[in-house]
């Protein structure tokens, strides 16, 4: 306990400035140690009480990589009995000065599975905040923890959390000339990484429905470039739409119910909308040149898409029905591939100038512009769940990479995948079960 | 049973295959790569090139898409693809659509000049398929471009 204490002494006083210079609060220290366990089982992913450790090290590693959250363990945390992850011993606690601790345990269960609990607790206070438990096969320990996390930071950082989400991006290898793609998905930690797609053929912009259960994409197969839907838990792998229409740029609306996406006929891009299943078709945009890269508002009423009608690619707002269309962009540059924040207050973008492509936001109105990133071709922003941070794509040299960026600017930080990445997409939180 | 009628129908469409090219002269076994720089040679170029965002066919390119739709006319037997491109510069959906927006200004023009449609497919690659790599404002121009392939 003592070297704890030293430890975070330390720490809070290397962090104090940074996390003053980052924003106006410093950040909240939350021990995390290791989870208990009533009996150590053998479960068919190894031990309970080895789990129990590894939820708290997701736990540690989720709040860590936040700016509002600072971690302590689960090395060196204090190890509690059972009996304490519902009523922890607040005066040992502390001694630790910190703000906020998190108990919980993993039991295993006589039908095979496990029980994965976590408490959130005030140490001043002495008090509850928050508890999340989840009945999983053994082998999702990892998804509970991510919720866990999720939980922990809404509480204490007021947002949603993001820590239960996946990236689908375009996974690239091979020359610039013909380069091999691949739809491919992960945890936003970077793991659980699959691939949806051979290689064989060039796919594009996958973009995961709200629940998870699917996922849309654009695909080269057959000559003809078209939206494809694919099932994240089967192998159904089919067209959006039947005939043979140019159709790409998708997008899902927030309940998951409408795709927005762009159909070329004869040198004329306009912006449709259909049902997921591909049924109820209908046309939002009408103009001479390319409508494209709809994005539906977190509310579903109004979708925000780049069109070139004014000469250059600008920014444009309409009813999900196409009504009541408004020019957002004027800026002295081109504004594309818009994004819509999860909380439905600003509009990321590329801004295409004299400097190359960048990303950028602007209010829902097309107020406040700000440049976020300095590459030379940074696109396709997406937002994390929280709203705080854009994913988007880098391309250096031959090379093309993922990256975020916060909101509130600063140096983007680079997103390890195993090959190059390109057209990232980022999942909102919580989904299905 | 089944199969003895497949067989039967097997060899009636070769003695029809055998009876047809006894008929005329063989054609010379050109691949479909030789047609198609037997094609460039004759027309200038398969290429045509754009400057900015813009699907506009200045007076040169004009002149290459006549001479493609000379070549067309006369081998009406060789189908073509349209293919358009956009350059790095330009965010991946808006160049999908500016490809096929190039393309079908390239199709436009060679069915203006008599190619039948039926003869000509088109495609956008967006920025999927640069012929030269680099940021430089020259491989930049080299990608903005519309390809004829001939396919057979």
């Amino acid at each position: 306990m003592q070297r704890l204490n030293l430890i975070l002494a330390a720490l809070a006083a290397a962090l104090l400035p940074a996390a003053a210079s980052a924003q106006d609060k410093p950040a909240t220290v939350v021990i995390v140690p290791p989870l208990s366990t009533p009996e150590n089982v053998m479960t068919s992913a190894g031990y309970s009480g080895v789990i129990a450790r590894q939820v708290a090290d997701v736990i540690a590693a989720d709040l860590r990589s936040t700016a509002e959250l600072m971690p302590l363990g689960p090395e060196n945390a204090r190890i509690y009995p059972y009996a304490e992850s519902t009523a922890p011993l607040f005066r040992e606690w502390r001694k630790t000065g910190a703000k906020s601790l998190i108990t919980g345990f993993v039991q295993a269960r006589a039908d095979g599975r496990i029980t994965v609990a976590c408490y959130l607790h005030d140490i001043p206070g002495g008090r509850e905040l928050a508890r999340k438990g989840f009945v999983v096969t053994p082998g999702e320990w990892r998804r509970a923890a991510h919720r866990c996390s999720d939980a922990i930071y809404a509480q204490l950082a007021g947002r949603p959390g993001w820590f239960d989400t996946k990236i689908a991006y375009v996974a690239e290898s091979g020359l610039k000339s013909g380069r091999v793609k691949r739809i491919a998905i992960m945890d936003s930690d970077g793991t659980s990484h699959r691939y949806l797609t051979p290689g064989g053929t060039t796919v594009l912009t996958p973009r995961l429905s709200p629940d998870r259960e699917k996922l849309a994409y654009v695909s080269f197969a057959g000559g003809q470039t078209h939206i494809r839907l694919i099932g994240l838990n089967s192998n159904d792998d089919r067209a959006l739409l039947p005939g043979n229409a140019m159709s790409f740029a998708p997008s899902f609306s927030a309940d998951g119910k409408r795709i927005a996406f762009s159909m070329a006929i004869n040198g004329n891009t306009d912006v449709y909308t259909a049902s997921s299943d591909g049924s109820d078709l209908q046309r939002l945009t009408a103009t001479t040149g390319v409508d494209t890269h709809p994005s539906f508002s977190p509310d579903g009423t109004r979708i925000v898409f780049e069109s070139d009608r004014s000469g250059s690619p600008q920014l444009y707002v309409m009813n999900a029905d196409g009504s009541a269309l408004q020019r957002i962009s004027f800026g002295g540059a081109r504004y594309q591939s818009p994004a819509w924040s999860p909380n439905g207050d600003l509009i990321a973008f590329t801004r295409v100038g004299g400097e190359g492509l960048r990303i950028g936001v602007m209010s829902a109105t097309g107020l406040n512009e700000r440049v976020l990133t300095r590459g030379t071709l940074d696109e396709a922003p997406s937002w994390s769940a929280s709203g705080r941070d854009i994913l988007f794509q880098r391309a250096e040299g031959t090379r093309t990479a993922l990256y975020v960026v916060s909101v509130d600017g600063g140096d983007g930080r680079r997103i390890v995948t195993p090959q190059d990445g390109s057209d990232p997409h980022w999942s909102t939180s919580g989904g299905g079960q | 049973m089944k199969r003895a009628i497949i067989s039967a129908l097997a060899l009636l469409m070769l003695s029809g295959g055998a009876l047809a090219s006894a008929q005329r002269v063989p054609p010379p076994p050109m691949t479909i790569e030789m047609l198609q720089a037997e094609f460039s040679a004759r027309t200038a170029s398969d290429t045509v090139y754009f400057v900015g965002n813009s699907h506009g066919l200045n007076a040169n390119t004009q002149q290459i898409l006549m001479a493609q739709a000379t070549w067309l006319l006369s081998n009406p037997s060789i189908r073509a693809r349209i293919e358009g491109h956009a350059d790095e510069r330009t965010p991946r959906d808006y160049a999908l659509a500016l490809g096929e927006r190039r393309a079908n200004a390239v199709r436009d023009f060679l069915v203006l000049q008599g190619v039948p449609a039926a003869q000509l497919t088109i495609i956008s690659w967006g920025k999927e398929r640069p012929v030269v790599a680099g940021s430089s404002e020259g491989a930049l121009a080299l990608n903005r471009r519309v390809k004829t392939v001939l396919m057979r």
